[in-house]
């Protein structure tokens, strides 16, 4: 039995093609960047060894400690607030909803299939003040306060982002945490119930503990996309005002591509790709204390 | 309202009633305590659904309309000069057919790769299986700058940039990691039973992959791919970087002239070509949705 | 039958990856400029311009099939695109290959001597290299302003634009005012107009530009046409006091609300809403608004209401409101390697016919001569035209000579000064420093 399920050929055959695309095409060209964050220059003007200068500067650089902690902010919160968010519809749909949901969850899924430019478009309209200003200043109006001029201030920027990020993702973490809460038996559930075991309680003492571990491919997930978030916070504000909602990818993009030092924007990737590795080992490390308990 | 809470669901069926004091009261009371709920979802759809509502009413709307009405405003007539606008002046159709070019091949390659890399490593048993899915896994964490300039060099000297073909090729690479991972926790969630069992009738290895493990994957592949569908579609970065021809250009590098140099907006026509966008997306989704959702459903996401 | 098929798959794999191997070892030597003979000519006029300009790719194709059809039956015309944003990092890819287009666009620091492009002979000086026939069609004021930005002749002028102030004809007469002569006035008139319920000056502070122009503009006028060059040269400082004025005289005006609402994130277009129907009296732009003014859809006050006056003196000042601020578009430079006889013959063609075709169809004012007669001239168009003749000397804008990164911190950071989370001391130290630091 054993020899059929280890056998080698099947086994080329299967993982071969992939994993040789993977290594030529990604891990090799990652060694190379990686190699080129001890040069200076770029492809036409020709690299110079600089050793690890790069990093040196990168940790006196005050626009890239900047976009670090945008990103890490941004990451933790986003995470924090689709999943959370996720996981509150998902709750929606297996409890209350039941079998109804299904035209709910399709609703709620759609916008992350919307492109980001659009999206972007969709909240700065709504946030507008001015001519024609957006519906939200016309809220905070109504209420009899001024209107606020969201993207004139970093937090403001930040918060703008947030939200779009969460509407436009919610959907899809509750889908992928409906999943998992669809898997537990309900057996245990009912047992609960019957112990007395309601609303919170239940919730709280049966249903994440037993959910824990798609959460947990959640939070990876949704960390790794978040730090290297690009496109929401280039379209919705450029990064602004001033570098005040710059990622780090927004960084190493404008360092690489449109000042043309190659090798330092390399250093910044490195960098980065740290950052999830750390990221996603704590989330990793914190599960199994969990776990122990 | 009642028949709402009488309606039989999944969890109340097998329950008796215990207690059977005041049933009228109580279903009254669980009509009122549901109340709050269906508010909730209304809200809920409201906040999901008008948006794009709005951006599907933008497509009618002049430039005129768009700078001195307000947001909320409705178009003032159905015109759909923004449409062909897209058209003639974003080229959108060619874009359209250049993104399909780009994303079915695609998709179909990186769900063929990630399955068969997924089964490889799940459900074949052999040494060092856990460090290659997590040196697989290590390709989710870098960030998709990095690999541009090198691939760039490549594909240059392979005489391919006057083509689709490093547009296919990169969004293969990039969706490996995630596909492959997610098949094998896929796979995870079948018995093993059901493997060796197909096994025992007497199929190879490699038959029993394309016998047992693919067919019994069909959700969990619709799922993936449609994830991976949106992802490639929704692509900028990459197509920016490997086209210079405008005939190659996709979708997103299309929306792109519609704005011009100074920073100004043709909205009208961007958001007829955003709306064709969600026309065709909604096509897809709910031509595939029962299936991606019980996709999602059956086999999962487990860490 | 299982391990045959296997044997085949393996065997179609393994040449495919002999065969990327092989391909991605062969360097890319067999295809660019090289297309032998003497003139080193490619085979086509391969030209790579912004996806953002559909207006300069449309007027090339009208050349091809008129005024150019021979030039474009011996070398025809290819197009290239890339988004705006990217054209630095695919200039430098392209040309790290060998692979550069014939002509194209290019970062504004790319093409100077002393860029990477310029430095290593990548592109044509077009005084050295086109004939006296064809730069006899450029008129001088756009090649001197090229000459200016760019450090050399290495960029055609596809579109010469000059900016100052245009105003409201209506509103002005309304309310007493005359075109301000001083930066004084100009606040005067500002805050008459505020006063009587208007938005003095619609600036959309969503792109930067728009912003660092008033303040540029004001430091000109301050320092003399000079200003700048003297910056980049290092020998003055965007912290001296004249220099530092230009920054506060941005920041009180938009402290006191002349801007209008909402200024801060307003787009170009609202901006251009704002004064073509009448919410505002001024907006400071360039000749390129002439196609938004010549639009009847968008423009509700009327063209004979549109005026144009440069930008005001400022008092004790070393700089005339005589000189104006220009610009020539976008780097578009030559490739070196690839510029044979029919090359020349294009551009040739271009210089000669090019002027007219965009003027007549799109109503384009390029640094090219017009060659020819053209027909219904809106009356704006013309007035800008006449001032565009009568122009004896020209100054740059604001960032026009520094480094990218500078550059971009310039008009990213204008946003905190405007706003006052940044003040106008912290703008210019921020700026100075990163312009040392880029050296």
């Amino acid at each position: 039995m054993k020899s059929v399920f280890g056998d080698r050929k099947t086994i080329i055959i299967l993982l071969g093609p992939a994993l040789l695309l993977y290594v030529l095409l990604k891990i090799v060209p990652v060694a190379w960047s990686l190699g080129l964050s001890f040069f200076e220059g770029n492809s036409l003007r020709g690299f110079e060894f600089v050793g690890v200068d790069n990093f040196v500067k990168f940790f006196n650089d005050g626009a890239a400690l900047q976009s670090v902690g945008v990103s890490v902010v941004f990451a933790v919160l986003a995470t924090a607030g689709q999943v959370t968010i996720g996981y509150l519809l998902a709750l929606l749909y297996v409890f209350v909803l039941r079998r109804g949901s299904a035209f709910v969850r399709t609703a709620v899924f759609f916008p992350m299939v919307l492109p980001t430019v659009a999206v972007a478009l969709l909240f700065k309209s709504f946030v507008s003040v001015g001519a024609n200003q957006g519906p939200v200043n016309d809220l905070i109006n109504f209420f009899g306060f001024d209107s606020v001029e969201f993207l004139a201030s970093g937090a403001g920027t930040m918060a703008v982002a947030l939200v779009m990020t969460w509407w436009g993702s919610m959907g899809f973490y509750a889908v992928l945490l409906f999943t998992g809460l669809l898997d537990i038996p309900e057996e245990v559930i009912e047992s609960a119930r019957l112990d007395g075991a309601n609303g919170l309680k239940l919730v709280r003492h049966i249903v994440i503990p037993l959910s824990l571990p798609i959460l947990l491919s959640s939070l990876i997930f949704s960390f790794n996309s978040t730090l290297k978030v690009f496109d929401s916070l280039l379209a919705l504000n450029g990064g602004g005002p001033g570098t005040q909602t710059a990622p780090l990818t927004l960084y190493m993009y404008r360092t690489a591509f449109e000042y043309a030092e190659y090798g330092y924007g390399s250093t910044i990737a490195v960098i980065l790709t740290v950052l999830c590795l750390v990221f996603t080992l704590a989330i990793f490390r914190s599960s199994r204390t969990k776990v122990e308990d | 309202m009642t028949a709402l809470t009488i309606s039989p669901t999944a969890t109340e069926t097998p329950q008796p009633p215990r207690r059977n004091r005041q049933p009228m009261g109580r279903r009254v009371m669980r009509a009122v305590r549901r109340l709050p709920v269906w508010i909730l979802v209304a809200l809920l759809l409201i906040v999901v659904l008008y948006p794009q509502l709005w951006m599907v009413l933008g497509s009618f709307k002049t430039q005129a309309e768009f700078l001195s009405n307000p947001t909320w405003a409705l178009p003032e007539a159905l015109n759909f000069d923004n449409y062909i606008q897209a058209f003639t002046r974003g080229n959108v159709a060619v874009n359209y057919w250049n993104s399909l070019l780009v994303t079915i091949p695609s998709v179909a390659a990186i769900v063929l790769l990630g399955v068969a890399a997924g089964y490889a490593l799940e459900v074949m048993i052999w040494k060092g299986r856990h460090g290659v899915l997590l040196f697989i896994l290590a390709g989710i964490m870098v960030p998709g700058q990095m690999i541009l300039v090198p691939l760039f060099t490549v594909y240059f000297r392979a005489n391919l940039t006057d083509t689709l073909w490093p547009l296919i090729i990169t969004y293969v690479v990039m969706g490996i990691p995630l596909t492959t991972f997610l098949m094998a926790a896929y796979f995870r969630a079948v018995p093993r039973e059901m493997f060796e069992a197909a096994t025992v009738d007497g199929s190879g290895p490699l038959r029993s992959f394309f016998i047992i493990g693919l067919p019994m994957m069909k959700n969990a592949i619709l799922t993936v791919g449609l994830v991976q569908f949106f992802s490639v579609w929704n692509d900028l970065l990459i197509a920016l970087t490997f086209t210079t021809r405008s005939e190659l250009a996709t979708i997103q590098v299309g929306l792109l002239s519609l704005s011009d140099e100074y920073g100004s907006t043709q909205y009208g026509p961007l958001f007829a070509a955003i709306s064709i966008n969600i026309i065709v997306l909604l096509i897809v989704f709910v031509f595939l949705n029962k299936k991606i959702m019980a996709g999602l459903a059956a086999g999962s996401v487990k860490g | 039958m299982n391990s045959r098929r296997s044997r085949r798959t393996l065997l179609a794999t393994g040449i495919a990856i002999l065969s990327i191997g092989s391909l991605a070892a062969c360097a890319g030597g067999s295809d660019g400029g090289s297309g032998g003979g003497e003139g080193k000519d490619p085979k086509a006029f391969t030209v790579l311009l912004p996806n953002e300009n559909p207006t300069l790719k449309a007027q090339l194709d009208a050349l091809a099939e008129n005024q150019c059809a021979a030039e474009n039956e011996a070398l025809p015309l290819e197009h290239q695109s890339v988004a705006q944003a990217d054209v630095v990092q695919k200039m430098t890819l392209l040309a790290s290959q060998g692979a550069l287009p014939v002509h194209f666009v290019a970062g504004t620091a790319q093409v100077r001597p002393d860029g990477d492009l310029g430095a290593s002979g990548l592109i044509v000086d077009y005084n050295e290299v086109l004939e006296p026939a064809a730069l006899d069609n450029i008129l001088p004021a756009a090649k001197s302003t090229v000459e200016n930005v760019y450090g050399g002749m290495v960029s055609l002028p596809y579109q010469y634009n000059v900016e100052g102030i245009w105003y409201n004809k209506q509103i002005f007469a309304d309310n007493g005012i005359e075109e301000p002569q001083t930066w004084d006035e100009l606040m005067d008139a500002s805050a008459k107009l505020q006063a009587a319920g208007i938005t003095p000056m619609a600036q959309p502070g969503a792109a930067g530009w728009p912003l660092t122009r008033i303040m540029g503009m004001y430091i000109q006028r301050n320092v003399g046409p000079e200003a700048m060059q003297a910056i980049r040269d290092g020998d003055a400082k965007l912290t001296d006091p004249e220099y530092l004025a230009g920054a506060q005289a941005l920041a009180d005006m938009a402290s006191a609300g002349y801007f209008g609402e909402g200024f801060t994130t307003m787009e170009p277009d609202a901006s251009t809403n704002a004064f073509l129907t009448g919410t505002s009296a001024m907006k400071y732009d360039g000749s390129w608004l002439l196609s938004n003014i010549n639009d009847e859809g968008q423009n509700t006050i009327g063209t004979e209401n549109v005026g144009f006056m440069p930008f005001p003196a400022v008092s004790g000042g070393k700089g005339s409101i005589d000189q104006w601020a220009a610009n020539a578009g976008t780097a578009t430079a030559t490739s070196a390697e690839q510029f044979g006889p029919l090359v020349s013959d294009w551009l040739t063609c271009i210089s000669e016919n090019y002027g007219q075709q965009a003027l007549q169809d799109a109503g384009v004012i390029s640094g090219f001569k017009v060659n020819g007669e053209v027909t219904d001239v809106p009356e704006t168009t013309a007035l800008v035209q006449d001032t565009i003749a009568n122009i004896d000397e020209t100054v740059l804008w604001f960032e026009a000579l520094f480094d990218p990164k500078s550059n971009s911190l310039a008009s990213t950071n204008v946003s905190l000064l405007v706003t006052g989370q940044m003040s106008p001391e912290d703008y210019m130290k921020d700026l100075q420093a990163s312009i040392d630091a880029n050296k």
